[in-house]
């Protein structure tokens, strides 16, 4: 099936944060107002961006950044969520399964089946995936991003968009086909050269074997906050890659060597008491 | 009534036992997160809490036994860290000795034969790598950086497979060898009942044999 995929465009984009709040309405992710009362401080810190990170009942969150660029300061919007790798960290870490690939491309994942381990958390180049965890017990579950497959909550399967980019006013979000988004977002970084914007480029073309959360940026990654080049980090493709078929191989070779050991040693055993036993008759 | 020698006094088969226990309940719960296929059954965390019930009875029974048999424990472990000619000999002569049970290939061996040092230098120190690793991953998980926490699952993961091998070697020694017939004779009543017929310890263990046998004629 071909590939679908969500196009950003920071350039269209309003900051309105409906994506967020239609987010957390489908998903059923309640927020309540951060109050004193409520129990959260809810002191200014200078920014308009709320609530202050992504969290368990926080998939998506938009990011606003104040960026000085030739003398005047710009004010940037960066959509923070899950980028839905195709070499996705996550999912090769994960040991139960529960984050997999949907046959559309994205990182799906089956919350009844989170072992609440962490991992993910720890290998996801985008910093995604948020816990609950008692540190005590070490009991957790993971949340993050399904790009609404969320069993029960499945747009797609229904061929609904996306709540975000349903939401979305300006249409700085798109849905579709990823070859067909992937072209789209080239014309518009080629629109933008034009227009002056000499370091506009496509993000997640090929970052990490090609995202599903595609962005076009007027400038580098790095002034909207997103990591250049990410990688999946080379200790998790040695614990996985190396470590873990190393073990099974040792763990084989080592019964099979004794059930062997057990074969001969018996043979041997038997040839060296068989025949006195039998003189002792 | 065949004569008997002790081999271990009881507080160090209790150690011996209860850490048997943690470890298999650590080694079968770590083992449902290492095997994909097995993983759903972590679902919920449960195994995961019985990994951590099981680490704090893997790490606080020795911390008791030590003190309260301090010179034994001291004494045993220079003894994992006191390698010599004897080992080269015992190296030379297990392949013959293990497999063709050619008994007089053995030289004498003294309370700990090679191997079982092998196993006891081990679980000393993997013994101490578990638990570091572990402990970083169970209480750092949220402010250790990503990259030292995924180094200790690659240690604990480094440890798991180098005990979890020499493990299935121990149990088949210590019930199944042909040669040894460990249930019938020294092997499983040395740390079931702490004693083993005279006969098996001249013949499994001559050296430490020949010690006790002098300690007892000057006592
Ligand atoms: C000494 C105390 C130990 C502590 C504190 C400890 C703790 C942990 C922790 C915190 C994890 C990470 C997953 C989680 O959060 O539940 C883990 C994973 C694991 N543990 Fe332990 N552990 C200990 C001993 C052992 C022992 C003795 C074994 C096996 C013989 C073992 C085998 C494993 C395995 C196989 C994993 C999974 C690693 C992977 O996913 O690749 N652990 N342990
Ligand atoms: S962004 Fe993170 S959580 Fe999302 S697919 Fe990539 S590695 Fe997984």
């Amino acid at each position: 099936m071909a590939e679908k995929a969500i196009l950003y465009d920071p350039t269209r984009c309003t900051a309105c944060r409906g994506c967020q709040a239609g987010c957390k309405q489908w998903n059923e992710n309640d927020e309540f107002i951060p109050t004193v009362e409520n129990g959260v401080d809810a002191t200014n810190w200078g920014s308009y961006e709320n609530p202050p990170d992504l969290a368990p009942n926080t998939w998506l969150k938009m990011e606003f950044r104040e960026v000085e660029a030739g003398g005047r300061v710009r004010w940037l919007f960066t959509r923070r969520a899950c980028m839905h790798c195709t070499d996705a960290g996550c999912v090769k870490v994960c040991p139960s399964g529960a984050l997999y690939h949907h046959e559309l491309g994205f990182v799906a994942y089956d919350k009844d089946i989170c072992t609440g381990c962490g991992y993910c958390v720890d290998a996801c180049p985008f910093n995604v995936p948020r816990t609950d965890r008692n540190l005590l017990t070490g009991v957790a579950k993971m949340d993050k991003c399904t790009l609404c497959t969320t069993p029960g909550l499945d747009r797609i399967a229904e061929g609904w968009l996306p709540a975000c980019v349903k939401t979305c006013p300006p249409k700085a979000l798109m849905y579709g086909n990823r070859d067909e988004l992937l072209a789209e977002g080239k014309a518009r970084v080629a629109a933008l050269q034009a227009k002056g914007w000499v370091n506009a480029n496509l993000y997640g073309e090929n970052e990490l074997d090609g995202l599903h959360v595609m962005y076009v940026l007027d400038d580098q990654p790095a002034v909207y906050g997103l990591p250049v080049a990410p990688q999946v980090s080379p200790t998790v493709v040695a614990w996985q890659d190396v470590i873990q078929p190393l073990g099974w191989a040792l763990g084989g070779l080592t019964l099979i060597g004794l059930g062997l050991n057990y074969i001969v040693a018996r043979e041997a055993k038997m040839a060296k008491e068989l025949p006195p036993q039998k003189e002792e008759k | 009534m065949v004569q008997e020698v002790e081999r271990y006094p009881k507080a160090t088969r209790v150690l011996h036992w209860v850490h048997t226990g943690a470890f298999v309940a650590l080694f079968v719960t770590g083992l449902i997160l290492f095997v994909p296929p097995l993983g759903a059954l972590a679902a919920d965390s449960w195994s995961r809490i019985i990994h951590r019930v099981a680490a704090v009875l893997f790490i606080v029974a020795p911390l008791i036994y030590f003190p309260l048999n301090w010179k034994a424990s001291v004494g045993g472990i220079k003894d994992a860290f006191t390698w010599g000619k004897d080992d080269i000999g015992w190296l030379k002569a297990a392949p013959r000795y293990y497999f063709l049970s050619d008994e007089a290939a053995m030289p004498p061996q003294d309370h700990m034969n090679t191997g079982q040092k092998m196993w006891w230098f081990m679980v000393l120190v993997f013994g101490v790598v578990f638990a570091i690793s572990g402990l970083i991953m169970w209480f750092a998980k949220t402010t250790a950086p990503p990259e030292l926490l995924q180094w200790m699952v690659l240690l604990h993961d480094v440890a798991f497979i180098t005990t979890g091998c020499m493990l299935f070697v121990h149990i088949y020694l210590s019930v199944a060898h042909p040669m040894m017939r460990p249930l019938r004779t020294g092997a499983w009543n040395s740390m079931y009942r702490g004693k083993v017929s005279v006969d098996y310890a001249r013949s499994h263990h001559g050296k430490w044999y020949e010690k006790i046998a002098r300690g007892a004629e000057k006592s």
